[in-house]
């Protein structure tokens, strides 16, 4: 069965509060690592932290970087019931080994894990791949609050 | 910055593309080979037993329709491959050999069996029109018919050579015509039973001498009673010749394939029982019993033309036409030797029992030069032989018929019991289920009475035994000296190297000169991985009509030297082994696909930028065991959306099959 197309708009679910910058040339561990510990106190009500991390770990096996230099990992949690986002800017970016490309943006996105929500899930992860272009990375790199991002990300949706 | 292509080589499959035909079509071609011995069945038939051929004739006709229900269970079980492929199945490799090497005995000797009866029928028109322009015509029609034959014979070889294949179009319109001039003869006969009134062919058996051949010598086998009528029957089951094409075609019978194969048994059935079984008939009926045995006995379609109520060049006009007719279907009948031949041989060599020596390429042409010499000469060799006699051709003529018949008649009775897990989709009616099995009572009279009909004929027919045997033995002895020395050749090479061009892959540049191929207003996307994980195309064949769809069935195959910034990639036995399935399974369901293979760094991109660049509606995946159905739908949403140009509001359906169930939902 098809279900109903749902858009959620990522400006509603990213906080300029989640956009963290980053320093120098961080490991791909560590700044999932780290998302997932800023974005904890959205879901601390929900979720243990470490029930949080163990999740994200299991999402940092796939590798979702995309060519662009986009990364997104996600986890689907079945004790949530909204979306939540932190995005990690990273000016110098990493270097991602198996696709090659230089990641200088990358956003942890958590769904709830409900039938209901997975096609709203898929247009957010379709969403965010075609939004998060290099140019638009290289645009929010160079910016130095998480307000600018967010802005930023407004007007591209 | 635009980003760089996900894949640099595109390789697509020609051979897929086949395209489907309607039953009609289908039927036409079996009937261009199996209706083609109308023209001298009966006479043959006639000689070897006496006036009672036409009773005879007819029940070869109908047993034609219990012949054709045992085709439709074996088709329905093995899409290609014909009898090869079934009695291998059952009975191994040893019998699927021996089987083959008695058929190709008839499918050589189609040829001049067809070619020396339209030559007899060409020359006894001339001998009726040629003095009326006053002409003498002096020529021996049996020397007419043997040159005639040998030309004919000759420019078809040389046609083959040239790669010119059978077309179902020009089927159709023979086969059409020939109906025309069969519904003329129907009709008119009619009217002269009617003016004339009509006495039945006596039912008395009056062997010749030849037609009782090692029977004679033989106390005991008195040519009467039931051992009399089987005698008969095996002089008249030459005229089931042709029904192997049946098995040939099926493969390329369109969806639904099943109800389209049982329409073109029955179209079949129906016009054989009109054209070759009635005519027979009328023709005993209506031409004088002494002219039937002398003058018309090889052309007996034409004696039944003059011997009409009417005026003479009314009926001369009538026999003109059947000869036309006549002429036409059976110099079909030629090429479809040939290329029957020619097509079953190349199959079993695919299986590895004929050497690559007799599949060597015609250097301008491509075709399989080697093979059709041989079925050139050894054709050219039996007309000049015969010197244009169609009785002795006769004679030798129905042992790879019916020993075929035997055997894949034989073997569905053993898979019946040896394979019950394969659901049929159709069986042979009068079955018994004794737990698992259908034990098929239907199967067995039939193969009891194809196997008293094959021993009645290696006795009685002493021209088709012994030359059948040899032929057959020296075909055989081919097959196996070509198995052991192509097992050899495998020892020592790994690859075979002709593997490539044996599926025709093309490589082309760029997906979008691919794209123009694609036709339809609707197009799907099927990508593929794992030749036992084909639950997802399977259910888009199953409900996607080929009229309105283009189905894209893609490998993407991970190209590890991409990453390493080399571009040539070499297309593997697995992919191949692959994409045999993908074909073997659309001819299953008679639909049209494109497969294709690009090298990819990730499948899903390249899943993604197909889909886009092609516009599909939708894109249909089998469930990966490692990463799970979720998993492959949000890899191809962020291909999918990554590859959105700015602006762009491409959607698609993605969806994920499996035995039953499937995931779907819409990606923008």
């Amino acid at each position: 069965m098809i279900r109903r197309s749902e858009e959620v708009a990522l400006s509603t679910i990213l906080q300029s509060d989640y956009v963290f910058f980053f320093k120098g040339r961080p490991a791909r561990e560590e700044v999932v690592k780290s998302l997932a510990s800023g974005l904890y106190p959205q879901v601390k009500k929900n979720i243990a932290a470490k029930a949080l991390y163990e999740a994200v770990a299991e999402v940092e096996k796939l590798n979702n970087v995309l060519e662009t230099g986009f990364f997104i990992p996600h986890a689907k949690l079945v004790e949530i019931d909204r979306f939540h986002a932190a995005l990690a800017v990273i000016p110098e970016g990493f270097d991602d080994p198996k696709s090659g490309a230089t990641v200088k943006a990358a956003l942890l996105l958590l769904t709830p894990n409900k039938p209901l929500f997975f096609q709203q899930h898929l247009n957010m992860l379709s969403k965010l791949s075609r939004m998060f272009q290099p140019a638009f990375i290289e645009s929010i790199a160079a910016m130095k609050d998480g307000r600018a991002v967010c802005e930023a990300v407004k007007k591209a949706e | 910055m635009n980003l760089p292509p996900r894949f640099k080589q595109v390789f697509v499959l020609s051979t897929a593309m086949l395209s489907f035909i309607s039953f009609w079509k289908a039927a036409s071609i079996v009937l261009c080979d199996f209706g083609s011995s109308a023209y001298y069945a009966g006479g043959i038939a006639m000689k070897a037993f006496g006036p009672a051929f036409p009773w005879f004739i007819m029940a070869v006709m109908l047993f034609a329709g219990v012949m054709l229900m045992v085709y439709v269970e074996s088709c329905s079980m093995f899409v290609r491959g014909g009898v090869y492929m079934v009695v291998r199945e059952a009975m191994g490799k040893v019998m699927a050999k021996g089987t083959v090497s008695a058929l190709m005995f008839d499918y050589v000797i189609t040829g001049p069996i067809s070619a020396i009866t339209a030559g007899l029928y060409i020359s006894y028109l001339l001998a009726n029109l040629l003095p009326l322009v006053d002409i003498n015509w002096q020529v021996s029609p049996n020397t007419f018919a043997m040159i005639f034959g040998a030309l004919v014979t000759a420019y078809f070889w040389l046609e083959n050579i040239k790669g010119v294949e059978e077309s179902g179009e020009n089927n159709v319109k023979i086969v059409g015509f020939v109906a025309l001039i069969a519904g003329v003869l129907l009709v008119w006969s009619a009217y002269t039973i009617y003016l004339r009134g009509f006495t039945l062919p006596p039912f008395e058996l009056n062997f010749t001498p030849a037609a009782l051949g090692w029977a004679r010598e033989m106390a005991w086998l008195h040519p009467v009673g039931v051992i009399g009528l089987f005698m008969a029957f095996g002089h008249s089951i030459l005229a089931l010749s042709g029904l192997e094409t049946l098995a040939q075609v099926y493969r390329e019978i369109e969806d639904p394939k099943l109800p389209n194969l049982k329409k073109t048994a029955l179209t079949v059935f129906i016009f054989s029982i009109l054209f070759t079984g009635v005519l027979t008939f009328l023709a005993a009926l209506i031409i004088p019993g002494d002219l039937v045995a002398t003058k018309y006995a090889d052309n007996l379609l034409s004696g039944l033309a003059l011997e009409l109520e009417g005026p003479y060049w009314a009926r001369l006009a009538l026999q003109s036409i059947v000869v036309i007719s006549g002429g036409l279907i059976l110099i079909g009948a030629i090429n479809t030797s040939f290329v029957g031949a020619n097509g079953m041989l190349n199959r079993v060599a695919e299986d590895g029992i004929l050497h690559d020596w007799f599949r060597h390429l015609h250097k301008k042409y491509g075709t399989t030069c080697r093979i059709i010499n041989l079925v050139a000469i050894t054709q050219i060799s039996i007309i000049l032989i015969s010197r244009g006699n169609i009785f002795l051709l006769g004679e030798a003529y129905a042992f790879g018929v019916i020993w075929s018949l035997i055997f894949n008649t034989l073997a569905l009775i053993v898979l019946r019991f040896k394979d019950t897990e394969t659901e049929r989709e159709w069986m042979f009616p009068l079955n018994l289920k004794i737990n698992r099995v259908h034990v098929p009572i239907g199967l067995m009279l039939v193969f009891t009475v194809l196997l008293t009909t094959g021993v009645m004929n290696l006795l009685t027919k002493r021209i088709a035994t012994a030359s059948g045997l040899a032929f057959s033995a020296v075909f055989f002895l081919i097959f196996q000296l070509s198995e052991r020395m192509n097992e050899k050749k495998i020892r020592l090479f790994q690859q075979d190297e002709e593997a490539e061009e044996k599926l025709n892959l093309r490589q082309e540049a760029d997906i979008n000169t691919v794209i123009p191929e694609l036709g339809k207003s609707r197009r799907v996307l099927v990508p593929v991985r794992n030749p036992n994980n084909l639950v997802h195309l399977k259910s888009v064949l199953e409900h996607t009509s080929a009229d309105d769809t283009d189905i894209v069935v893609l490998l993407a195959k991970i190209s590890k030297s991409m990453e390493f910034g080399r571009e040539q990639n070499v297309v593997m036995a697995e992919d191949k082994e692959l994409l045999r399935s993908v074909v073997l399974l659309a001819e299953k369901y008679g639909k049209t696909v494109k497969p294709m293979l690009v090298f990819s760094n990730d499948p899903f991109y390249s899943i993604a930028q197909v889909a886009q660049a092609a516009g599909v509606s939708e894109i249909v995946m089998g469930v990966s065991g490692s990463t799970g159905a979720e998993v492959q739908l949000e890899k191809l949403a962020m291909a999918w959306g990554m590859l959105q140009k700015p602006g762009s509001s491409l959607t698609v359906t993605a969806k994920v099959v499996w035995e039953g169930r499937q995931m779907s939902y819409k990606l923008s």
